[in-house]
């Protein structure tokens, strides 16, 4: 049922989710048979890409189905309407092996010619908007994957004209390397669609504006409205308030974007979505971490539970310790202003590496719908102590002069005060007391500055009791142990280390690896996290969204180290700009017996 | 028992005599324990403990050379006489191998290398003739020249019949001269038809074992064509030779990766809790040769394709895969867990196999031979060019797991690997993603021994890219990529494993009637009711009854899956 209504839902779970609309959509429970339906349905459209080979068989049944839930919903749709595009999926389903996996665009065609998506940006004359936003928006238009209808307006206090603005954004649209053709012609129509207004962003009548422009645009379709806020923390809620008053949709979704920071401790974070509730239900909400976008995170998932050969490996049996390693080659560089009210923690550790963590340790959730998933994740993190003063180490680099360049400290950053104690880098242990999971060290380790641009995933295996070979490690069993490493950047990877006889006549044994490399497998490009992102939120797929309750157990797990550390001010450990972080971190692993994989000999 | 070498044991005279008190019993294992004790004096290690304790560690290929120089001190001297040295064997694999050996400095300091046949000829023209086959690893050329002259200088040649005590003694006068009065160890390597095998174990044993130091003499495949006949033949063999004397080959079991198989089960902690019927599936043993007996089906045909390649390497290397863990890496330990294998099968039955014999076919104006197109096979024989088999063994790790094996000749490629196949996720979450084959999406772990020797795991991967469409990806390890080193052949492995004494890769007698017990019942079926076998165009991809075989048993051939056939 969930296969079958996945190839609909898309259709209408927008119609439904309306924010106006009768209140039938409150996700943060399963409960009521319902809700839970309704769910399923919205969240299925994920698999609408699954290419699904088994749905086909199932048609009859969903028709009725569709039809069923089309009376209830909306009478917009008509049966015949309805089954044009579910030929066009049948026929992408069919063909898997298909390299385009945007087929699914067809999946708007139920509503294309009365629905359409406004895609606001507000804040768009910021860096985010102009270097990751826009252009991932024109990629998902470039491969067809966006409705027939949309519009892209930019919002931000600027000045600016609709021509403008095509030129701003112009300037960082680039096509994929592999489709090159009909590039411009594809550049021109989606700048077409583009348009800008300017306005406060705690202007109700502003916003009111913009919801004149935006309605002229749609045309008297279904509207379906969505608010990507790229705009400094501080004015949020102020945008979010004006934004759902003045501008949403009359008769469609609205959903609203926010990056983070979402506050910077347990309280703030707090307050911030309380502030937004206000005016949004968590299912209008769509917190954002890009993190979850990248492609080998999305994988993890697949490999663990598609695989039966990790599974059984998956737990404190076989898993000494689990490694998150992100690092940056490069400093602040005149851009510390908001880093050093956040810090590395905070910036990094908090989100990102703490959301791989969660699926990385969840348990099998009961299907891949977002509620399930996120469900999993918020038990490792309330199953998770929250983290010792003594399980961190924080540092911060200092200026560093190599081959007569000098590299400047952290604090010789104009826009970071002098005698800021903010890390730029942290080492942590957190550990998860659940039967899965429990004794088994959890290492994080973010960085700025370090000497490698860096984001992965290792698993170090427990030794081989009783080893045959032994002795042809020498004492040294660690190094010998299997390890399982998803590199998600720079080229991303996954390879698992094994031992193995050297060729020869001797009997020696060394590790080697067994590996995918991403590039030399899949000569297509990888879409940004950001494309993957936008695009489920515009088909309402909140499995990488995060939800309140998985923020705030977050919050909580960080918030009394945060707190300890500014409290006591505690001293970062000073490491070169450029070295590999400071010698701290190893202390800390070995204090739980691990070594990190990523400054052995043999990475 | 005429070459027993226990008494007169080289290590007494010079080495610790703890340790070799504590293997007095044990004559052969004394030169290898004698050698690794050596070793174990260059790299520093006490004598106290276990003489075990470092037995299987030290790389033999590199430095090999250290413990004969150490050798050199009690003045042992070894001599090699290939039996049958003017045989295509011993030009393209034992002689080469033996240089190899030299080449890499793994052979003792005093060495010669005797050919014995019964052509006349001089030792120049045997150098001659050895000469043509002998290459130098191509990542190491210098002096290669040099190096091949100084071999070659080590090679002799005596002529005399097989089955001559008079011949032997004669030889063994030679070899006297050449030893000149020191320890003296000898290796005999049979490279000879099996009917003149027991002549030959006597004529040496009797007329030229040695008699200070130890006799070994390697055997090469078919032991027997039967439980019965191989029972007699190592009867026979008994009567001159102990069962440590005897090296019976079977150098599929010198490739590297069915080396590297213990290696990969047993040092790393992933693959053990996978490795029973829990999660595996179906395990396939694969073997084809691209090519027919071209004009050489003579022996072939009085064997078959089950005797010559099944019963012997495809059923050692089964017996290696699913062995429990043995008690230590040492050649009994794993002998006997092997024999235990062998013994819990099922021996084989009529309706779990297929045979096939390949048929001409033309293809691209060109025609290929049919079997019997051969001059040298039968017109009507029935003998089997292929054979699909499918095995089981009935204990607690491997109950109803099927093992299929495939060899065939004259098949459209050249192969040997390993397939194990995994069973499907429990409870798949992606279920939908792979429609209804699941058979598709399973895990597989594959051991190519040849051609390209690569180990890869196929999983399940997402396909980059903003859908959710899985695929099956490789994670490989090809080892020409990672070690560019050339591989040595299986023949040194297996020579210097005899010269140690190491008998880890060859088979016992036990584990020979083991193997036996399992394939005479249906070798005599096959023969007693005149089995027609299924004909498959030469070059082909072999009978499809070897789809149908695997169908019974739910299985899918790894090989000819499409992805990577």
């Amino acid at each position: 049922m969930a296969a079958l209504s996945s190839t609909h839902c898309r259709s209408y779970s927008p119609l439904q989710s309306s924010s106006f609309g009768p209140s039938s959509s409150s996700s943060s429970s399963s409960s009521s048979s319902n809700l839970g339906h309704f769910q399923r349905v919205s969240v299925s459209s994920v698999p609408k890409r699954f290419l699904a080979a088994k749905v086909y068989s199932l048609q009859s049944q969903t028709k009725s189905v569709a039809r069923m839930q089309d009376g209830a919903v909306a009478s917009t749709i008509t049966p015949i309407e309805n089954e044009t595009p579910f030929k066009k999926l049948k026929d992408g389903l069919l063909s898997v092996p298909s390299p385009d996996e945007c087929k699914d665009a067809v999946g708007f065609g139920i509503n294309e010619n009365d629905s359409t998506v406004s895609i606001t940006v507000v804040g768009a004359s910021g860096d985010l908007a102009k270097k990751k936003i826009f252009p991932a928006l024109f990629a998902l238009y470039y491969e067809d994957c966006l409705p027939k209808h949309f519009t892209v307006c930019g919002y931000a206090r600027s000045k600016m004209t609709d021509a403008e603005l095509r030129n701003m954004v112009s300037k960082t649209l680039t096509c994929r390397i592999d489709k090159r053709e009909n590039c411009s012609e594809k550049m021109e129509q989606f700048l077409r669609r583009c348009f800008y207004h300017s306005g406060q962003y705690d202007s109700q009548e502003n916003f009111a504006e913009l919801d004149k422009k935006l309605k002229e645009h749609e045309g008297g379709r279904v509207s379906n409205r969505l608010f990507y806020l790229s705009i400094p923390p501080n004015i949020f809620i102020d945008a979010v308030r004006c934004a759902s008053s003045s501008a949403s949709s009359g008769n469609g979704w609205t959903r609203v974007i926010v990056e983070k920071p979402f506050g910077r401790d347990s309280e703030s974070s707090a307050a911030l979505t309380k502030g937004l509730k206000q005016y949004l239900k968590e299912d209008q909400i769509f917190r954002i971490d890009h993190y979850l976008g990248k492609e080998l995170v999305e994988n993890l998932s697949v490999l663990r539970f598609s695989n039966l050969i990790f599974e059984p490996l998956w737990s404190r049996q076989y898993i000494r310790n689990v490694q998150l390693i992100f690092s940056e080659d490069f400093g602040t560089e005149g851009r510390g202003g908001y880093f050093d009210n956040y810090g590395i923690i905070r910036d990094i550790m908090q989100n990102h590496l703490l959301q791989i963590l969660a699926l990385f340790a969840m348990e099998t959730p009961v299907s891949l719908d977002a509620e399930d998933i996120r469900n999993e994740k918020v038990k490792v993190l309330r199953s998770m102590r929250p983290l010792q003063l003594e399980n961190v180490v924080t540092g911060q680099y200092k200026s560093h002069t190599k081959g007569g360049v000098t590299y400047p400290a952290y604090t010789d950053d104009k826009t970071v005060p002098k005698d800021s104690l903010t890390p730029t880098f942290a080492a942590a242990a957190l550990f998860i007391d659940n039967a899965r999971w429990d004794g088994v060290p959890f290492l994080m380790k973010a960085g700025k500055a370090l000497h490698t641009k860096r984001a992965e995933i290792r698993v170090q295996f427990r030794h081989v009791p009783g080893n045959l070979y032994n002795r042809n490690f020498g004492t040294d069993l660690d190094r010998a142990t299997n390890e399982l490493v998803i590199r998600v950047q720079p080229d991303e990877a996954i390879y698992l280390k094994i031992n193995n006889k050297v060729p020869g006549l001797g009997m020696r044994l060394d590790r080697s690896n067994l590996n995918l490399h991403y590039a030399a497998r899949y000569s297509k490009e990888i879409p940004d996290a950001y494309e993957r992102l936008l695009l489920d939120a515009v088909e309402g797929e909140r499995r990488l969204f995060i939800r309140s309750d998985e923020l705030d157990a977050a919050w909580s797990l960080f918030t009394p180290l945060l707190k300890e550390l500014e409290e006591k001010k505690i001293i970062p450990e000073y490491y070169p700009h450029g070295s590999r972080g400071p010698v701290g971190a190893h202390y800390l692993a070995a204090r739980y017996k691990v070594r990190w994989g990523d400054v052995g000999v043999d990475q | 028992m005429g070459l027993s070498d226990s008494s007169k044991n080289p290590c007494q005279k010079s080495l610790s005599a703890q340790i070799l008190k504590w293997a007095s019993t044990q004559c052969c294992f004394f030169a290898r324990c004698f050698l690794k004790f050596n070793l174990r004096l260059d790299f520093g290690v006490g004598t106290a403990g276990s003489p075990l304790a470092k037995k299987h560690i030290e790389p033999r290929g590199k430095k090999g050379s250290l413990p004969f120089s150490e050798l050199d001190n009690v003045e042992s001297h070894l001599s090699i006489t290939i039996v049958g040295a003017s045989g295509d064997l011993a030009k393209k694999k034992i002689f080469p191998a033996l240089f190899a050996l030299y080449y890499e400095d793994c052979l003792p300091k005093n060495f010669i290398v005797f050919g014995y046949a019964r052509t006349k000829m001089t030792d120049e023209e045997l150098r001659n003739m050895i000469s043509r086959t002998l290459t130098c690893r191509i990542d190491k050329r210098e002096n290669c020249e040099d190096k091949m002259d100084h071999f070659l200088k080590r090679c002799f040649y005596h002529s005399g019949l097989y089955d001559s005590e008079e011949h032997f003694v004669e030889l063994n006068s030679k070899l006297k001269e050449r030893e000149a009065g020191k320890l003296s160890n000898r290796l005999f390597y049979l490279s000879i038809p099996p009917n003149i095998f027991v002549d030959v174990a006597r004529c040496a044993s009797l007329g030229a074992s040695s008699e200070n130091g130890w006799t070994r003499v390697i055997v090469e495949k078919p032991f027997g064509r039967d439980s019965k006949s191989s029972g007699e033949l190592t009867r026979c063999l008994k009567q001159y030779l102990a069962e440590d004397q005897i090296f019976r080959i079977d150098h599929y079991l010198g490739k590297e990766l069915v080396e590297n198989l213990s290696v990969l089960r047993f040092a790393n902690l992933i693959f053990e809790p996978l490795w029973s019927r829990n999660c595996i599936r179906n395990v396939q043993l694969i073997f084809s040769e691209d090519f027919g007996t071209e004009g050489r089906g003579g022996y072939f045909d009085s064997y078959g394709i089950i005797r010559d390649i099944m019963q012997n390497h495809l059923l050692q290397i089964l017996a290696l895969f699913a062995m429990e863990s043995p008690v230590s890496l040492d050649a009994e330990d794993i002998r006997n867990e092997k024999v235990k294998v062998l013994r819990s099968m099922r021996p084989l039955q009529l309706e779990d196999v297929v045979v096939g014999q390949y048929k001409g076919h033309s293809k691209g104006g060109k025609s290929y031979p049919a079997y019997t197109d051969d001059p040298t096979v039968p017109n009507d024989s029935l003998t089997p060019t292929f054979a699909a088999a499918a095995l089981f063994i009935n204990n607690a790790r491997w109950d109803g797991v099927p093992f299929l094996m495939k060899a065939g000749k004259a098949i459209h490629t050249k192969r040997a690997e390993i397939r194990v196949q995994f069973r499907h996720v429990p409870g798949n979450l992606y279920k939908r993603n792979f429609g209804t084959d699941l058979d598709k999406a399973t895990n597989e772990l594959v051991l190519r021994v040849q051609p390209d020797e690569a180990i890869y795991l196929k999983i399940n991967n997402k396909v980059p890219g903003l859908g959710m469409r899985l695929d099956r990806s490789d994670l490989n390890l090809l080892y020409r990529a990672r070690y560019p080193r050339e591989i040595p052949d299986a023949y040194e492995r297996l020579l210097l494993d005899a010269i140690e004494g190491e008998r880890r890769l060859f088979i016992r007698s036990d584990e020979l009637d083991a193997a036996w017990a399992l394939f005479t019942p249906l070798l005599n079926e096959l023969e007693e009711k005149k089995i027609v076998p299924e004909l498959y165009p030469h070059g082909s991809r072999g009978p499809v009854g070897a789809h149908y075989l695997a169908a019974k048993h739910n299985v899918r051939w790894g090989d000819l899956s499409g992805e990577d056939s």
